[in-house]
């Protein structure tokens, strides 16, 4: 038995049917058709999944699609405007922030999420916030800088060595 | 800027797409009429198929194809390829994509469905009876060798696969004449490479043309291509394999798996395209698993500190049947512990041991990380003993300079400068401060310590005839295609499969920087074999820049001068007395007597009457098949800054700093990334990852809550050094970088665990160290 | 890794939710742990109860006690100014559960009702001896956390029975808090974890409340280890001879992150840490 469910994504408000079983991380990517959610283990366990819900980070695998019925979720997908990078996704490419790119979409949602919150956040901050997300490629330091890098354009350039002093 | 761009940290050209969703992985190919499948597998580690009973899931609605093992042993002409044999006279147990008449290991694929979408398919599974007739299962190598050990294939006599040896000199005499003899036992846990995206497959096989085709989550699309013509005995022509974006591989994505073959007969049953994308839960048993390995060694030594001798006994604790690169991690292990030393007599036994597991696969490091661990552990282990610093002994020991070309026990290494990449990372600790932030912690009573490993790695993988000679079934050469069109815009089409390290991007760097354009005029294709060329052996061993970036380099090298001839025909000048820059050709010394690439494109393609010189046939393309004569050998130091809570056995590490020589760097950015990811899965292989099975076979690591991979809050910062020792031997003296930064990481961590322990003696011999093992070492060395 | 199909209904009101507990539904709140159990297929429910939509986000004051409604989600009690003014201890172990989008969608009564003897919340509530109000189909009940809690993932919330409030006492003014908790990786959950709040008064102990997780099949709280603290000073060798009378109270198991007699020990390190952290902050 099918459910519809109305939510606003990215800025557009959508209605697609589905079963109560779906997730909203198989609902974004399979219903709607926004296939920069992904989907690395179903558990919650990867983070590759988060969405902003509400503006609030939230793993889609750990969620219904029934439930976010009324909602507003941002993917990766809205956080680009017209053809422009925003500044985050901006930060993680001059800092080669992304390898395989499968656990990007995730890391950009839970770095928006901590720059709006903590606008000036310490390098372990940055780690902290990022914890709940596995990067099996980067060994996470140009991400750690690109976050740096979009918290404050005032650091260092791309690509300085980040040596414990 | 042309002629700059091999060196520079240039952004990727891959990013726009990933950062903004817009990439496609195999999950995002959604041909019209896909139907989704998924697989049952095996809840037993080891049992006789009594039955299945499929008619309950055939009849459920959604559901349009079931197979079991004995419907695609129908189907198949040959069971799954074992394409890497060091050994020939290993016994190689038929395998199959589904289990027929018996279940090795839990977790085999037993049965598959096709329904309308995943979920329907799992409802169907639930829906299959199997009764299972349980038999003795083994899962540690002392099981598997136990003289009354259960036989997992009937077909053989125990449970050994095969046998190897590798061997160097003189070891009896070197042994007799030592002045010290040192034993050690090393013991490595099962880890998986466990790519963020998991392996998946879309399968089209038309039924009426035969035709298959296949979008593959794949680092190596022609071998897909080659081992499915000669498992479904198709000529290759018919298969045509297409990579979209690959979430990952780190060697897990190289090997050729039964999942591919049976996506390919539920297309044919039900005439439709199939998906089958593997679980995160279901890769815990369905993709290759690595690392496991017992070596025993024993070192032979003068008092000076000079090695004179090695040698053991190195077991694979394999998987239930050979996964299609067989035995060759295990021997590849063997065939590089002499790692950057010159010990003249060398003798290791390979023993290859079959247990009820998943198949022992490709990781990045293949062998290498425990060939490292092992010889940097006897290194230290021989200070210790000789009372002499470690760095003398790895000093003494190195292979200086001037012996390169130096023939190892089985490859022989292009160059090297080890001493200086040791002396360049010495100085990055130096510069860190670490040790007067050891020596400050150390005063206020904490276990803080750094530990230090020097790799050698060879990369560049490999000349054909060498790898035919090692074993292989394939060979190590590229051919790679450079094509500029009428607007003088560049296309590189590449048979090398990018899977998130920059491919594309490193390519398009070196036929920029060859040819003089900017980089954003080049465009990068792969992923298709029907409209790429050829690789022999895929994006994997350290070879894509090397192998691709030389395959590249010379064809676009000759490319340039046929520019230059149609240039110098349109300038009326000599081809010598141009240059190309930024895409521009023109004389030297009179930039305005220039002509742009794109108009020499225009003069090739299509307004070439009068325009393109009468000798010269239309279009500008250059094709080059690049076997290399040798493979490369990429080295590096690593150093690593650990304290350990004494209270707890819990390791923190603080720093990590590699100094490393792959020769000549394409991307600084994209090595130094490729430098630290591998550190990062150093760091997990060291003190988090682990695939456990208990004592009945049972597969206890079944999710990322099990297997603990290391998050961003487990990584120290990571720093970088090259220094640049081109491969003389390779065009563009490029090495590749793929699997460095995980070679010597575990052996460093072990190192700097081990300093930041040194007053209670305890050393490190297996990996991972987990809190409550390191908590019993220290208690036990307290209590000395 | 899909669920197996359920009917899904999101309750409007606590009755109507309790009507549809008698009728075997699951209760979805967080979803945090309930989720992935759905998507392995671990639980199979015929019928998944959505509560997130009824009226049980509140979070105030009243009298002695903290009032939290079931729907808090952990995130919001880790920033309440009221939480970290009135019960430090618990906006501070809330700050240990997973990360940051785990704790903007698991809420206090998931959390509570999933039971999971490593999570930090129910070891504070056992701690400050909280009180959970639940609603069945007979009406209220208080249930005190000390009972509350049988085993893993066990409670004496009947099966149609809604947790709806929970209350912690708040404890005396001025005390201290700790939370020393060892996990695998920075945001695992719990191998074992201590929490505990302590009042020192004129140098002397009044007020000690020690729970453990990790190291039983329910958190528990450390009596013993409590009236060892009780009227003495606070120092490194009381506070040691605290923390050694943990490891009786214990009683944990193997499994594959840790054998027993290392979390037992380790009750032991970490009640220790928590008590330092609680006599000094």
């Amino acid at each position: 038995m099918k459910l519809t469910v109305t939510c606003t994504v990215n800025g557009r408000e959508v209605r697609a049917d589905c079963e109560p079983r779906r997730t909203l991380a198989d609902f974004l990517r399979h219903d709607l058709g926004l296939t920069g959610v992904h989907v690395g283990c179903e558990q919650g366990a990867c983070g590759s999944c988060t969405v902003l819900l509400d503006g609030a980070t939230a793993r889609s695998c750990c969620l219904l699609a029934v439930q976010v019925d009324g909602a507003t979720v941002t993917t990766v997908e809205g956080l680009a405007d017209n053809g422009v990078l925003g500044p985050l996704q901006e930060a993680f490419r001059s800092h080669h922030a992304l390898q395989c790119g499968f656990c990007t979409p995730g890391m950009l949602a839970t770095a928006t999420e901590l720059l709006r919150d903590n606008p000036r956040p310490t390098e372990a901050q940055i780690r902290t916030a990022l914890s709940g997300h596995l990067c099996r490629c980067t060994g996470y330091q140009h991400i750690v800088d690109a976050v740096k890098a979009a918290a404050d354009p005032g650091e260092p350039e791309a690509g300085e060595e980040q040596h414990r002093s | 800027m042309g002629e700059k761009l091999i060196g520079a940290r240039m952004t990727r050209t891959e990013d726009v797409r990933l950062l903004t969703g817009r990439a496609q992985f195999v999950d995002d190919v959604r041909p019209p009429g896909v139907l989704e499948a998924a697989v049952l597998r095996s809840t037993a580690p080891h049992a006789r198929i009594v039955r299945i009973d499929t008619a309950a899931a055939a009849a459920h609605p959604g559901v349009f194809a079931v197979v079991t093992g004995a419907d695609v042993r129908a189907v198949v002409r040959a069971p799954q390829p074992v394409i890497w044999r060091p050994d020939p006279d290993a016994r190689i147990p038929p395998a199959y994509p589904l289990a027929v008449d018996r279940v090795l290991y839990e977790g085999q694929a037993v049965a598959a469905v096709a329904a309308t979408d995943r979920a329907t398919a799992e409802d169907a599974l639930e829906l299959i009876k199997v009764e299972y007739e349980p038999l003795p299962a083994v899962t540690t190598l002392d099981q598997a060798l136990a003289p009354d050990a259960p036989r997992l294939h009937r077909e053989l006599p125990d449970n050994v696969a095969g046998r190897m040896v590798v061997a160097k000199g003189d070891v009896a005499t070197a042994f007799a004449e030592a002045d010290v003899v040192l034993r050690q036992s090393f013991r490595f846990a099962r880890q998986m490479g466990a790519p963020l995206e998991t392996r998946g497959v879309v399968a089209t096989w038309d039924p009426f043309t035969s035709r298959l085709d296949l979008w593959l989550s794949t680092q190596a699309p022609n071998l897909a291509r080659e081992l499915l013509g000669e498992v479904l005995g198709l000529s290759v022509d018919m298969i045509r394999v297409r990579t979209p974006d690959v979430g990952g591989g780190f060697g897990n994505k190289f090997d050729f798996y039964g999942e591919e073959v049976v996506a390919a007969i539920l297309s044919r049953v039900s005439g439709r395209p199939v998906k089958l994308v593997e679980d995160r839960r279901e890769s815990f048993v369905a993709t290759v698993q690595s690392r496991e390995q017992h070596i025993d060694v024993e070192l032979a030594a003068r008092l000076d500190g000079t090695i004179t001798g090695l040698r053991g006994t190195l077991h694979g604790v394999l998987g239930a049947t050979l996964s299609t690169i067989g035995m060759s991690p295990c021997w590849t292990a063997a065939a590089s512990m002499t790692g950057p030393y010159d010990i003249p007599a060398y003798e290791m036994n390979v023993v290859g041991v079959l247990t009820n597991k998943p198949p022992y696969g490709s990781y990045r490091g293949f062998g290498l990380p425990k060939a490292n661990f092992v010889h940097e552990h006897l290194v230290e282990m021989l200070a210790r003993h000789l009372g002499l610093d470690a760095h003398a002994v790895r000093r003494k020991n190195f292979i200086p300079p001037s012996a390169f070309p130096y023939v190892s026990p089985v490859f022989v290494f292009d160059s090297g400068r080890y001493e200086e990449c040791l002396d360049m990372c010495l100085r990055a600790v130096q510069r860190a401060g670490w040790p007067s932030f050891v020596s400050a912690a150390r005063a206020r009573g904490e276990a803080v310590g750094i530990g230090y490993s020097f790799h050698n790695e060879v990369t560049g993988f490999a000349p054909s005839r060498i790898a035919n000679q090692s074993g292989l079934q394939n060979a190590g050469f590229d051919e790679e295609v450079v094509r500029i069109d009428s607007t003088g815009h560049v296309t590189v089409r590449t048979g090398l499969s990018a899977m998130g390290q920059g491919l594309h991007t490193a390519l398009a760097q070196v036929a920029a920087h060859c040819l003089g354009v900017p980089l954003e005029h080049v465009t990068v294709v792969s992923g298709d074999t029907e409209a790429c060329p050829y690789t022999g052996y895929g994006t994997a061993a350290s070879r894509a820049a090397a192998v691709g970036g030389a395959a590249v380099l010379n064809a676009a090298t000759r490319l340039r001068a046929k520019v230059l001839r149609v240039a110098g025909h349109l300038l009326e000048v000599s081809p010598d007395d141009l240059v190309i820059d930024d895409g521009v050709v023109s004389v030297v010394g009179v930039p305005e007597a220039a002509v742009t690439l794109a108009r020499v494109g225009d003069a090739a393609y299509r307004r070439i009457n009068g325009l393109l010189p009468e000798d010269e046939l239309p279009t500008l393309e250059e094709r080059e098949v690049y076997d290399p004569s040798n493979v490369a050998t990429a080295y590096g130091c690593t150093a690593v800054l650990a304290s350990v809570d004494v209270e707890t056995g819990v390791v923190t590490l603080s720093g990590y700093l590699i100094a490393h020589d792959c020769g000549t760097v394409i991307n600084p950015s994209i090595v130094d990334g490729q430098l630290h990811g591998g550190a990062a899965q150093a760091i997990g292989g060291a003190l988090f990852e682990q695939i456990v099975h208990d004592g009945s076979g049972h597969a206890l690591t079944r999710s990322f809550s099990d297997y603990l991979m290391p998050m961003a809050t487990e990584v120290p910062p990571i720093g970088v050094e090259h220094m640049v020792t081109p491969a003389d031997h390779v065009p563009g003296g490029f090495k590749g970088a793929g699997e460095a930064g995980v070679v010597g990481g575990g052996a460093a961590i072990a190192h700097a665990v081990a300093d930041a322990l040194s007053d209670f003696g305890v050393t490190v011999t297996s990996l991972p160290i987990t809190p409550p093992s390191l908590l019993a070492a220290i208690r036990k060395g307290a209590g000395r | 890794m899909k669920a197996a199909p359920f009917a899904y209904v999101r309750a409007a009101g606590v009755g109507e939710a309790v009507a549809a507990l008698s009728e075997g539904a699951l209760v979805l709140a967080g979803g945090q742990s309930l989720v992935p159990l759905l998507n392995m297929r671990l639980v199979r429910p015929h019928t998944v109860m959505d509560v997130n939509r009824l009226d049980l986000a509140h979070l105030h004051r009243s009298g002695a006690d903290l009032v939290l409604g079931a729907l808090t989600r952990h995130r919001q009690v880790e920033t309440s100014p009221l939480v970290r003014r009135d019960v430090p201890l618990l906006a501070a172990a809330m700050s240990h559960v997973g990360y940051v989008a785990v704790r903007n969608r698991g809420t206090t009564g998931g959390s509570i009702a999933h039971a999971d003897p490593a999570a930090e919340l129910p070891a504070v509530c056992v701690a400050l001896d909280a009180s959970f109000t639940v609603q069945g189909a007979r009406g209220r009940r208080e249930i005190p956390a000390g009972e509350f809690f049988l085993g893993p993932h066990r409670t004496a919330l009947a099966a149609d029975e809604l947790l709806v409030e929970t209350r912690v006492p708040v404890p005396p003014v001025g005390s201290g808090h700790g939370v020393a908790e060892l996990s695998r990786r920075a945001n695992d959950l719990a191998v074992v974890a201590v929490v505990a709040c302590v009042a020192v008064s004129e140098g002397t102990v009044t007020y000690a409340r020690i729970a453990v997780a990790g190291a039983a099949p329910t958190p528990i709280r450390a009596t013993v280890a409590e009236s060892v603290l009780l009227g003495r000073t606070p120092s490194a060798d009381v506070i040691a001879s605290a923390a050694d009378a943990v490891a009786d109270a214990t009683d944990p198991s193997d499994d594959l992150r840790a054998p027993a007699a290392y979390r037992r020990e380790m009750a032991v390190v970490l009640t220790r840490r928590a008590l330092r952290q609680a006599v000094t902050s």
